[in-house]
């Protein structure tokens, strides 16, 4: 559905996506999950063509969506390519959504055929589990909860019956409980209508739970990529490590998290080997040097550290 | 020993018609991590600035070493601040962003202590190393600052006082999880150096469950269950700490 190959992406001087590839099939979720300013929702942006090009810059590499480069496409491919084909759903839904304008109205410009726009505009609020306003054409945005305002979201999503759909920390703002309810309505919503979803986030947990791919970014890179099992019970980049030694757990109650030290480099002074180096627990004295190239470890399951086959 | 004690806590905003907070007891010992958890606007930020006066309540008592923290003149309060001190959840907007670092830690030192220039300058700075944080941050602004960076200072300000005891309300839930973690970690081993003692609010049943050792979950401004932690993983009573805890997604581990 998705495949994007050496992706990219400049702010001003700054690389922010360092070449990138990732690939999204038919009814699969694929997993992007790393801390704050690694580059992963500018790798969800890129692949709607919605980088805001005042700001930043695709330098090279390509998106094929259905196997054709949207990176070629006319701002009319791209009109007929996003919100229908590809639709995008981002972190704080009450900052995405018009305040000024109703749900109705603004579920009815996301449909693709705007006849009988009544019945479909209940149809899918009913399908986002929100029955209760689906009969009510003067609802605003403001009179509904987070949880509410983000299943309108979805619902202007799906709307357009889309093949794609990203999700850019879709739960973030959240409770956990109003989490829970949103991933299930996603994971519903996948099955029932096929969709294929780049699900990007910085909590493992909430990827491990959705989706059945990983791909785990730092400072710009994939690091490590593989199927969700393989990353869950054997993480082989001692950052991937990491992410999941920060996840609460029970079992060490009360003891300290395997955390990760430091904090995450600046694009405009990364180190110079491998750019995980400074705040390695494993590191060796040649990872300062040279940055290592993703390697195979088995099947589909790969990574990017030079001591990622001894680190079982 | 018991270190606070909160008897039938009961507020109401004079807007709302529902209590807030109906009818809550609380009992904390010295050296221990009491969590309060449940959903955004369950009540529990209204308990935490109601056991320090931030907000006044209609009914009940805070007990902090057998004195009630309500009944108590101001002046008297302000003494009792000093060792009740609160870490608040959003970095971003708890600091003033024109004030640089150095100068947030040194004015609580203004405002509690009699000391010199060069004494306050040296326990800003032994602050702010206990949080992990050198001498380069004196002059930084909280713009400057990562969130993790920001609540570090949120903690400095909160030891600056030598404090017992802590209300951390939802101190790492704007947090990336592996920012989280080291908040975490830097809590814990503060409350083990210094012996403190927390009331740790949050959303997230996982957190309260890695690092306190009793919960009160909380719904609707009542408990509906309190239980050592363990205990409330193991067992869970109520239909309500099985929702929660089933959204904490802690299977994973």
């Amino acid at each position: 559905m998705l495949k994007i190959e050496g992706l990219r992406v400049k702010y001003g001087a700054d690389e922010v996506v360092r070449g990138v590839d990732l690939a999204v099939k038919k009814g699969e979720c694929v997993g992007l999950v790393g801390e704050s300013g690694c580059g992963k929702t500018t790798v969800g942006l890129s692949a709607a063509r919605l980088i805001d090009a005042r700001k930043g810059k695709i330098v090279s590499g390509k998106i094929l969506f259905e196997g054709r480069d949207i990176l070629e496409f006319d701002a009319e491919g791209l009109r007929k390519l996003r919100g229908r084909r590809i639709s995008y759903v981002f972190q704080e839904p009450f900052s995405s959504l018009n305040p000024v304008f109703t749900v109705h109205e603004q579920l009815k410009e996301a449909l693709r055929e705007k006849g009988k726009a009544q019945e479909a505009i209940s149809e899918i609020l009913k399908s986002v589990g929100l029955e209760k306003i689906s009969g009510k054409k003067n609802i605003y945005p403001h009179e509904l909860s987070g949880g509410m305002q983000q299943r309108v979201m979805i619902a202007m999503a799906i709307a357009s019956r889309p093949d794609l759909v990203i999700l850019d920390e879709p739960t973030t703002a959240l409770d956990v409980s109003v989490q829970n309810q949103i991933l299930e309505l996603i994971a519903e919503l996948k099955e029932k209508m096929n969709l294929s979803i780049l699900f990007i986030s910085h909590d493992l947990r909430i990827v491990f739970s959705m989706a059945d791919r990983i791909n785990v970014m730092y400072a710009g890179r994939i690091v490590e990529s593989g199927p969700k099992k393989d990353i869950v019970s054997q993480p082989r980049h001692p950052y991937t490590k990491g992410l999941i030694g920060s996840i609460p757990s029970l079992k060490n109650r009360k003891k300290r998290f395997e955390a990760i030290e430091g904090k995450t480099p600046l694009f405009s002074d990364l180190p110079k080997g491998c750019k995980f180096y400074p705040r390695c627990k494993f590191r060796i004295e040649k990872c300062e040097d040279e940055e290592p190239a993703i390697e195979n470890i088995s099947g589909d399951h790969f990574a990017r550290c030079v001591r990622a086959k001894e680190l079982v | 020993m018991e270190l606070l004690k909160v008897k039938n806590l009961k507020k109401i905003f004079p807007k709302h018609k529902v209590a807030a907070v109906d009818g809550v007891d609380i009992s904390i010992s010295k050296g221990e991590i009491y969590g309060l958890v449940g959903e955004s606007g369950c009540g529990k930020s209204t308990i935490a600035r109601a056991i320090l006066r931030l907000i006044e309540v209609q009914e009940g008592s805070v007990l902090y070493k057998e004195q009630d923290l309500l009944k108590m003149p101001y002046r008297k309060m302000r003494a009792f601040r000093k060792s009740l001190q609160m870490i608040f959840q959003d970095p971003h907007t708890s600091l003033d962003p024109r004030v640089k670092i150095g100068e947030i830690i040194e004015e609580v030192f203004i405002i509690h202590d009699n000391l010199s220039q060069q004494e306050r300058r040296n326990k800003t700075l032994e602050t702010l190393e206990m949080v992990g944080l050198g001498e380069a941050y004196l002059g930084r602004l909280p713009s400057e600052l990562s969130g993790g960076e920001r609540q570090r200072v949120g903690i400095a300000r909160a030891l600056a006082t030598d404090p017992e005891f802590i209300i951390c309300d939802e101190p790492v839930s704007s947090l990336d999880i592996s920012v989280q973690a080291q908040i975490l970690n830097l809590l814990m081993d503060l409350q083990k150096r210094k012996n403190l003692t927390y009331l740790f609010i949050s959303h997230d049943l996982g957190v309260v469950g890695s690092i306190c050792d009793r919960v009160s979950v909380m719904r609707k401004g009542r408990f509906v269950e309190t239980a050592p932690c363990e205990e409330i993983f193991a067992s869970p009573k109520h239909e309500y700490t099985k929702t929660l805890l089933n959204a904490s997604r802690l299977h994973f581990r």
